[in-house]
């Protein structure tokens, strides 16, 4: 759950309605983790595990810098994903669901699958475009 | 390194909050009129050279949230801030454009900006070109360049190379260059006066009473909360940051309602030898539709071109091997839409937002479809277009299908133009600050970045933002802070 740090600041007297109070993070690995994975094996399936395990770490590592209302609604559209496909045939469902021209939610692959590819071609420029090693 | 590490508790005649091209050059001229100031830049000192230009770990130690940040709208646009000593002029693409006179002629009368005269402008950036060493390119271009030279040459469209400001002391190999950012000239000419500068300080708010601010509450990169007491403050944040700071403040009126961009769309483009530079951008721009179409070359490092291609990743994966064959370029519109920034509570960062009007997506679709002509004079064996649903382009026959299936929101729709949040003038319903950056209803509050911008202006916006940052900064100097 996300929750909130509180406490006296010494300014509290002239605090507005928009006083900035960070949020306790919450790390994204558990959240877009499974989906990160599912996708790039789908993208990628020749991906080394190795190299597979890496990209999804950077993807959550980069979640979890994302401005905060951002990295909130990437969460909890990333927690929809994560339990659609948790069930069984549930990555058929996600696959519709990312076929649909739904603001936002379309969104999520493509941020998730753009950050995992900056991060292999980067890292592995003579990766082939099924994630083999050149 | 000329920073300094910041303290819990600090004081200073003035406070310059950001130390980007609006920061540096606001305290180099407020230190040299002989004023006790102090810079504070929420992000870290980074030695140039010791990161790779557009690589991931650039955006890690130089850029806000990793350079994941995004407008929401429909499309949402991806936009990117500097977020290290410098600022922005330490990770952008080192390209200088002057404001177009007539465009500063139009920003005075439209905004009633007092006391601007175009002529004074110019003449500021005449003194910006000489310290910041702007000049062409020594030799020959970079082959992605040249691509676009070659492309406008066959369809006859105008063409320039875009100055940059740089020094080549390594000879004329035009991708070796030395940006002369901001940690190269204004911060060290404020320090040589007696400025501070401290980095890894975040300013969390300012307490406002009675139009006039006294102490800004931080928080430094080690968690420690702490306080910084000040006569005047300049806010120089961007954009994004310096209405999102002045919302938190308690600080509202026309303060994020007017957020310009320049929207842009990409491709790749594959040609049939090598060509990719993998650490530098193209200098050359083709301006035949220009003000409100113009293309030029992005960074088109390995990871960048995976990210061209992956919006039609099924159909165009199978250029990725070809990356040392291809290069991203870019059609950027003058938008007629509008965003916002918007504090919200108990948020640390802002929501942004952004609304492209018919006319925008319009202008996106038909640039899209003239660049990737471009591209094929140039010869492009073939092209990737950066949206859902894209064919790829190989002969002019197959522009009209692409043209049919772009779909704004189905596009990678990216800026890194960021402006007009607190635009200055005399127009009190549309201009956050009064003609030299004072925020109206305040005393003692200053912006001085890119947020006065009172519309985008077309063209690289870094030379408009330090021309008129100098003319404040003067204006200030020489009024001791009153306008009246």
């Amino acid at each position: 759950m996300l929750a909130l740090r509180t406490g006296a600041h010494p300014f509290s007297r002239h605090l507005t309605a928009t006083m900035p109070m960070p949020m306790r993070p919450v790390p994204a690995l558990p959240v877009v983790g499974s989906f990160a994975r599912r996708l790039l094996a789908e993208d990628l399936p020749d991906l080394p595990a190795a190299r597979r395990r890496e990209a999804v770490t950077f993807v959550a590592r980069r979640v979890d810098t994302l401005p905060s209302f951002t990295r909130f609604g990437v969460l909890a559209i990333g927690l929809l994903f994560r339990t659609l496909i948790a069930v069984p045939g549930g990555w058929s469902g996600a696959a519709v669901l990312m076929r649909l021209p739904l603001p936002f939610v379309g969104e999520y692959p493509r941020l998730i699958r753009s950050l995992a590819f900056a991060y292999v071609w980067e890292h592995w420029p003579a990766t082939t475009s099924t994630g083999a090693c050149a | 390194m000329i920073a300094q590490v910041a303290s819990v508790s600090m004081d200073a005649d003035v406070l310059v909050i950001g130390s980007g091209a609006g920061g540096a050059t606001t305290a180099a001229v407020l230190a040299e009129a002989g004023l006790d100031v102090l810079i504070v830049e929420e992000g870290a000192w980074v030695e140039q050279g010791s990161v790779t230009p557009f690589s991931l770990d650039q955006m890690d130690r130089q850029y806000r949230s990793g350079g994941v940040t995004v407008a929401l709208g429909l499309p949402s646009i991806a936009y990117t801030e500097g977020r290290c000593a410098g600022g922005g002029t330490e990770v952008n693409s080192g390209l200088y454009w002057r404001p177009p006179g007539e465009l500063l002629e139009r920003w005075q009368h439209d905004f009633r900006i007092d006391d601007f005269d175009p002529d004074e402008v110019l003449s500021i950036c005449d003194e910006v070109e000489t310290e910041i060493n702007v000049r062409a390119v020594p030799g020959p271009f970079t082959a992605p360049s040249e691509m676009l030279r070659r492309g406008a040459a066959a369809l006859q469209w105008q063409h320039a190379e875009v100055p940059r400001w740089m020094t080549y002391p390594h000879g004329n190999d035009p991708t070796k260059g030395e940006r002369q950012s901001m940690t190269r000239t204004y911060l060290p000419r404020a320090v040589a006066a007696g400025a501070r500068l401290v980095v890894g300080c975040r300013i969390d708010r300012l307490e406002v009473a009675a139009g006039r601010a006294t102490r800004a509450a931080t928080t430094l990169s080690d968690g420690r909360t702490g306080s910084i007491t000040f006569r005047h403050v300049f806010v120089c944040g961007g954009a994004i940051q310096s209405p999102a700071l002045l919302q938190r403040s308690g600080v509202h009126g026309r303060i994020g309602r007017t957020l310009a961009v320049h929207p842009t769309v990409k491709l790749a483009a594959r040609f049939a030898d090598e060509l990719n530079v993998p650490d530098d951008v193209p200098v050359l721009q083709v301006k035949e539709f220009a003000p409100h179409l113009s293309f030029g070359g992005s960074a088109s490092n390995p990871g960048l071109i995976a990210l061209s291609l992956l919006d039609q990743w099924p159909t165009f994966r199978r250029a990725i091997t070809d990356w040392q064959r291809m290069s991203v370029y870019y059609a950027a519109i003058t938008s007629e839409g509008g965003g916002r920034v918007r504090s919200v509570p108990n948020m640390r960062d802002p929501i942004v937002t952004y609304r492209l009007t018919h006319r925008d997506r319009e202008l996106l679709r038909s640039g899209l479809a003239r660049l990737a002509l471009l591209m094929l004079e140039a010869g492009a064996e073939e092209v990737f277009p950066s949206f859902r649903g894209a064919p790829a382009v190989r002969t002019r026959r197959d522009l009209a299908d692409m043209q049919d299936a772009f779909r704004a929101t189905r596009a990678t729709v990216m800026t890194v133009h960021l402006c007009s949040t607190v635009p200055m003038g005399g127009v009190e319903a549309r201009c956050g600050t009064d003609s030299f950056g004072l925020v109206r209803g305040c005393r003692n509050i200053f912006v001085n970045d890119a947020s006065l911008l009172p519309t985008a202006p077309g063209v690289n916006p870094q030379a408009s933002v330090m021309a008129f940052a100098i003319r404040n900064a003067r204006r200030f100097a020489a009024t001791g802070g009153s306008h009246g």
